[in-house]
Formats: structure tokens, C-alpha cells, sequence
């Protein structure tokens, strides 16, 4: 259903109050502004050494900051849209992107905070001792921006059309929809140049608010206007299941079961090898808190998480007694679906400041996310590829010109890729996870817990990875841009190792091919496993030190020869 | 994005030999805290399936509990409703939601979070008893400007 919904000449949610909205236009500005003034209060904190005041922040505020990064336009538009076009289908993202931080929690965090590396591809690099798999994990987390980003261009575009209006023609060629995509994505760029200079990273704490406020209030705002709901709607909405038609909620009609478990599957080893989730880890004061941030973060999250389905359910209803019926054909198209959550607030009659309100906090969750995997693919290149390898004498001046034009072009293709997007917004986030699940994790998942992992398993298992993300991509995705016939080259193929869910198939494959490979060739160097130990450690670490550190500091007093 | 390594006093963290008292329990160091005083966790191998010091023993059967529970919520509500989708698509009283529905788009979410939670506890609980202060390490306050995005911000 997700592909035949795909290719439309021209995405326009039907229902939506498609015009220029001076309040809300307004109110996603100022939103705007506000966030570049903070970054601009923190610059100056920063330059006066108030960071130190900045280490003190306590489980709750930096569990804020996870929920903030972790929550987009795919959780915030792509969930309810989801859940409300293919029912219990759309369960499996609300299950994948919450239990998956327990994963992260049990056996990641805290090792990850002992570990002390910055980014993705720095612990890859540091953990195998290679610039190779480093160049590898850059390229990956280069590649997870731009796929991620995909979605939230279309998010944006879509709840920009409600705010600013269909701009159809003003660029020849271009319709409303990708009008839109073009400038909503140079504001998304010229906000990152601003933020960026400002150093406005550490807005995590107020996008969160706005964000889960107006998705809240939303959502009460629109069931007690209705009469669907009172002070709970997260539950309430039960009631209204069988009214919804059986598709919303009978099992495995829209897809299938295996579906389901890949997809949910490749949801939650994304979440676990994703690399702005990972770097929060890095950056907590210690790792007690490390754990308890990961709670509070999974609670913040769930408040938008146990939100979403009943969101989707009132949206459903109001969709089917004013525009149209929701499923069945034509049904409720794909751009409609993406804009439900505004769909639903609009078609209650709410004022327009309101229903701004709304989309407002959509275009902030999509802005925020990008701004952040768009510095984390940039500094990629930038670092990673460009100092650490090509060219190790670079100057700051060169290393913050190739930043710069990493975002450029990361703008650029994405701009590109979302004028035709291939799926709905949350089927396009999934693609980066199942990358991020095939390449990363198991780097990340086997590099902690088994010391014997070495730099030729790690080489071996990440470019199996990518190869077996690519083939499901190239067979499925590709064609939809006009490629091979716009068919999907096999559908056998397809139904087995879904691009949405590859994961399922390749985590397992990349752990065999990399233990396999560890086992047949030598063992890492002990300094690298004693690395791994002092993740495990229980001894308590200082705050500024790495476990390379505590290890280079152990340096040479009895080794008993254990190897 | 340098690295901000400082040796100082701290450094000697991880090591076993150094003699430090266990204060918790009053000088009287019990077994657990007796193992982790005379473990040397940097000459003890790492292996997910196979730990060698108590307190990685200890931890990991919480790890795999939690792990197994884990497991069970999340796809255990799916697999039932593939299996016996008769009794799972049941009306339940009061709230209205049909079983599998309630437990998937509730009961997932749900259970996870609790189970963090319970992993906490329980990890600081191990803390503990291994006589262990996380705040034993003097926290650093000399404001190194690290930034909070990662460092990416070159």
C-alpha cells in the first residue's frame, strides 16, 4: 500500500486549508527567531565559561534534550499518518522507535559515556584502529543525513502548504508541494548557517517543549471539541476503534505479519546505531546518568508516543465526515495522511492561530532534526573524511569550508530527492534506520562486548551492511525516481527483505560475517581490549576522561601475558 | 574537537591494587565489594556470552532478564494476535480497545519504560552492593568549553 500510494504527479493533501495564513506564518517565524536568540544567549555563556554551570544539568533536562533529538516530523506528522492509513501496521513504529532506547539502555549508554569518543565514526575509527572503517562510518552517517532528511522535506513542505499557501509556478516547472520542499529547505539550510555560527545546538531543551506542547494540546484541544475525549485521550480513543472502520484496527490487513516484526525489528537496531541518538551518550555528565537520562528521555518520548495512535484515531474520524472516506478507493491519500495532525486540529473548526500552532510544531521537530543530522553528516566530511584522511594539515578555515559545503550539497540532493519523495515521511525516516541497523549497530553492539573484534571483521561486516542495504533500496526505492521502468525489479525480493525493514535480514548476516572474520584473523592489540575494559568497568570514571585515557594512564604495570 | 585528556589524580581509577577502603559498609567490606577490590577489570576479558569478573556475571543476568521481558512485550502481543487473533481482537471492558490493539500501541511503549526504569534501579542497586560511589570521582570544574552538540561544530 505504502508503493502504490507513492507516485502522485502532485502532492496535494486534500482537505487541507491550502492558503497564505498570516498568524501562523507569523508564529513559525517567530519560532524561528526564537531558536536562533537562544543559540545566540548560549554563544555568549559559552565564550564566558558558563559551561560548567551546563555539566550540572540533571537526568531530567538532558533527558529533554533525547527526546528533542530524537523526535521529527517522523514521530511528530508520520506516526499518526501511518497508524491512520494502515492501521496496526503503523503500531510497529510506535513500538520500534520507544523500546528500542531499552536496548540502547542495557547495553550501550554507559559503555558508550566510558568510551568518551564524540562521534559515530570516531568511535568506529578509534575502537578498530582503522581510517578505513572510519572513512566507512563517515560515509554511512553522511548517507543516514541525507535519507533521514528526505522525510523531513517532506513533512515540512506539506505544513508549509497549510502556513504559506500553494506557490505552484513561481519556480518553472514546479508545483506547490515542491515550491515548498525548495524553500522550506533553504530556510532549513539558512538556519543551520545562523544556528551554526551561534552555536545554537543547545535548543534541544525548548524544542522539546514547543513541540510536545503543541502536539498535546493539540491533540486535547480536538477530542474535547468533538466530545471524543476528556482528560485522557491517550486512552479514550478506545472507544472510538470500532467506529473507525476495520482497517484501523483489525491485524495484518494492510500488511503482513513478517512485515510488521522487520519492520519494528529494523526500527529499533536503527534507533541503537544511529548516530545524532549515540551522541548524546557522549556528551552526560557521567554514566548514573547516561542511564537515568535514557529513562527520562524514553518518558518524554512516550508522551508524545501513547499521543500519536489517538491523534491518528480522531483524525480518521473527522476525515471521513468531511472529506471523504478514509480507506477504500480513492481513500485518504498519502499527502493527507502526512498532514493528519493538522488535518484534524483544522477540520474541528479550530481558530487559525491554533491550527498554526500545531504546525508549527511540526516544522520545528522536522527543523531541529535536520539541523542536527545535517552537522553530523557535515562534520563527517568534514573531519572524519577531509582532515583525518585527505588532508591532515588542513586549516580551521579549510576544515569550516568543506563543513559548510558538505551542508550545501546535503541540502542540495535532499532538496532534490523530496521534490518526487518516494513514500510517505515515516517510510523514509525507516530507510535510514534499516542503514543505521545494518552498518553501525552491530560496529557498535559487537566493538563493546566482544573485545576480539578486530579491524578486518569490522571492515567486512560494514561494507556487507551497506551492500545489503543498497540491494532492497536499488530493487525498491530507486525505481520510484523514474529508474528501471518505475517498477520494483523484484517483487520476491521485496516481500522478503522489505527496504523498510532490511535490518531483520542484514544485522544477523553483518554479525556472523564480522565474528567470522574476527575469529579468522588476529586479535585485536591489547591496548584496544583493554579499552573495551574500562567500558565495563565499574569503577567510577572522571568526567573529562576517556577509556583511553584511564587506560594509557594504567600503561605497562603488570600485563600478565593473558593472550 | 581535541580530546580534553587530563591525567591527574583520578587516572588511578580501574586499578584494584591501590588500596582504597570501602566506606559504605563502615570499613567492613562485604563479599561483593571484597570481589570488586580485588578484581583488575583491565586483565579481564570482555565476552557478552562468557563474563569473567563477578560484577559483569551479576550484571549481565539482570541485562538478559530484562532482555528476555523486553522481548516478550514487544513482540510477543503481535505474535499472539498472528497466532490466536480470535481471542486478541476481543473488545476489552471499559476502555473499549480491541486486546491486541491496547497491548501493542500501549503496552509496548509502556513496558519499556518501566523495564528502564526497573534497570536503573537495579544497576544502581549492584552499584551498591559492589561498594561502588559513582561520586566517588571528584567531578572536574575547571569549564572546559566542550561543546554539548558532540563537538561536531568545528
Amino acid at each position: 500500500m505504502i508503493d502504490s500510494l507513492a507516485l502522485q504527479s502532485e502532492l496535494l493533501p486534500e482537505g487541507l486549508n491550502i492558503s497564505f495564513k498570516t498568524l501562523p506564518a507569523i508564529l513559525v517565524l517567530g519560532m524561528l527567531g526564537l531558536f536562533l536568540a537562544i543559540g545566540f544567549v548560549f554563544r555568549v555563556a559559552d565564550t564566558e565559561n558558563m559551561w560548567v554551570a551546563g555539566r550540572s544539568i540533571g537526568n531530567v533536562e538532558n533527558g529533554m534534550a533525547i527526546g528533542a533529538n530524537w523526535m521529527s516530523a517522523a514521530s511528530y506528522l508520520g506516526m499518526a499518518a501511518l497508524i491512520a492509513l494502515s492501521g496496526v501496521y503503523g503500531l510497529a513504529f510506535v513500538v520500534g522507535w520507544t523500546t528500542g532506547y531499552f536496548i540502547l539502555l542495557i547495553f550501550m549508554a554507559a559503555q558508550l559515556r566510558r568510551f568518551g569518543k564524540y562521534t559515530a565514526p570516531d568511535f568506529v575509527g578509534d575502537r578498530f584502529n582503522s581510517d578505513s572503517a572510519r572513512a566507512i562510518a563517515a560515509v554511512t552517517t553522511f548517507l543516514i543525513g541525507f535519507v533521514y532528511a528526505i522525510g523531513q522535506a517532506r513533512g515540512m513542505a506539506l505544513v508549509g502548504l497549510y502556513v504559506f499557501g500553494d506557490f505552484g509556478g513561481v519556480i518553472p516547472g514546479l508545483d506547490g508541494y515542491q515550491v515548498m520542499v525548495v524553500a522550506m529547505m533553504a530556510i532549513t539550510v539558512g538556519y543551520l548557517s545562523l544556528s551554526g555560527m551561534l552555536g545554537a545546538t543547545k535548543n534541544q531543551a525548548v524544542q522539546y517543549v514547543i513541540l510536545i506542547v503543541a502536539f498535546l494540546a493539540g491533540l486535547f484541544v480536538v477530542g474535547v471539541t468533538n466530545g471524543y475525549s476528556t482528560i485522557l485521550p491517550q486512552i479514550e480513543y478506545g472507544m472510538l476503534i470500532s467506529e473507525l472502520g476495520s482497517e484501523f484496527s483489525e491485524p495484518f490487513v494492510n500488511e503482513s505479519y513478517y512485515l510488521w516484526i522487520a519492520t519494528c525489528f529494523s526500527l529499533i537496531v536503527g534507533t541503537c546505531g544511529l548516530p545524532h541518538v549515540l551522541v548524546r551518550f557522549y556528551t552526560v555528565e557521567s554514566e548514573r546518568t547516561a542511564r537515568w537520562s535514557t529513562v527520562w528521555g524514553l518518558f518524554f518520548i512516550c508522551l508524545l508516543y501513547w499521543s500519536a495512535p489517538a491523534f491518528a484515531a480522531f483524525g480518521t474520524d473527522l476525515y471521513s465526515s468531511n472529506v471523504g472516506a478514509t480507506y477504500g478507493d480513492p481513500g485518504m491519500s498519502s499527502a493527507a495522511g502526512d498532514v493528519i495532525v493538522v488535518l484534524a486540529t483544522q477540520l474541528s473548526g479550530l481558530p487559525e492561530w491554533f491550527v498554526g500552532l500545531v504546525a508549527a510544531g511540526g516544522i520545528a521537530a522536522a527543523i531541529a532534526t535536520v539541523a542536527g543530522l545535517f552537522i553530523a553528516g557535515s562534520s563527517a566530511i568534514s573531519h572524519d573524511i577531509y582532515t583525518n584522511i585527505i588532508n591532515p594539515d588542513a586549516t580551521q578555515r579549510q576544515q569550516i569550508l568543506v563543513g559548510r559545503l558538505s551542508i550545501l550539497l546535503l541540502g542540495a540532493i535532499t532538496t532534490l530527492a523530496a521534490l518526487d519523495p518516494a513514500a510517505p515521511i515515516a517510510a523514509l525516516v525507516s530507510y535510514a534506520f534499516s542503514l543505521a541497523g545494518a552498518v553501525l549497530f552491530p560496529m557498535f553492539f559487537l566493538g563493546m562486548w566482544w573485545e576480539n573484534t578486530n579491524r578486518q571483521g569490522a571492515l567486512a561486516g560494514m561494507l556487507t551492511g551497506l551492500t545489503l542495504w543498497a540491494i532492497p533500496m536499488i530493487n525498491e526505492v530507486v525505481p520510484t525516481y523514474g529508474f528501471f521502468g518505475g517498477e520494483t525489479i523484484s517483487p520476491a525480493l521485496a516481500q522478503w527483505m522489505p527496504a523498510i525493514g532490511s535490518a531483520l535480514i542484514a544485522v544477523p548476516i553483518v554479525f556472523v560475517v564480522t565474528i567470522g572474520v574476527s575469529l579468522a584473523t588476529e586479535e585485536p592489540p591489547m591496548e584496544t581490549k583493554k579499552i573495551v575494559r574500562q567500558c565495563h568497568s565499574p569503577e567510577p570514571m572522571s568526567q573529562q576522561q576517556t577509556a583511553e585515557d584511564v587506560v594509557a594512564a594504567d600503561g605497562g604495570t603488570e600485563t600478565p601475558a593473558d593472550d | 574537537m581535541t580530546d580534553k585528556t587530563t591525567h591527574d589524580t583520578a587516572g588511578d581509577s580501574g586499578r584494584a591494587d591501590d588500596g582504597r577502603s570501602i566506606e559504605t559498609d563502615g570499613g567492613v567490606a562485604s563479599q561483593a565489594a571484597q570481589d570488586h577490590e580485588q578484581t583488575d577489570y583491565l586483565n579481564a576479558e570482555v565476552n557478552l556470552l562468557n563474563p569473567s569478573t563477578p560484577f559483569m556475571r551479576e550484571h549481565l543476568k539482570i541485562v538478559w532478564t530484562g532482555f528476555a521481558i523486553w522481548a516478550v512485550i514487544v513482540f510477543g502481543p503481535v505474535t499472539m494476535t498472528r497466532l490466536a487473533p480470535g481471542v486478541m481482537t476481543t473488545q476489552m471492558p471499559v476502555i473499549g480497545f480491541p486486546l491486541h490493539y491496547f497491548l501493542i500501541a500501549f503496552g509496548g511503549p509502556t513496558g519499556a519504560l518501566l523495564l528502564s526504569f526497573w534497570y536503573a534501579r537495579k544497576r544502581d542497586a549492584l552499584d551498591e552492593k559492589y561498594g561502588i560511589d559513582p561520586e566517588s570521582v571528584s567531578t572536574q570544574t575547571e569549564g572546559e568549553a566542550v561543546a554539548a552538540d558532540g563537538g561536531v561544530e568545528e
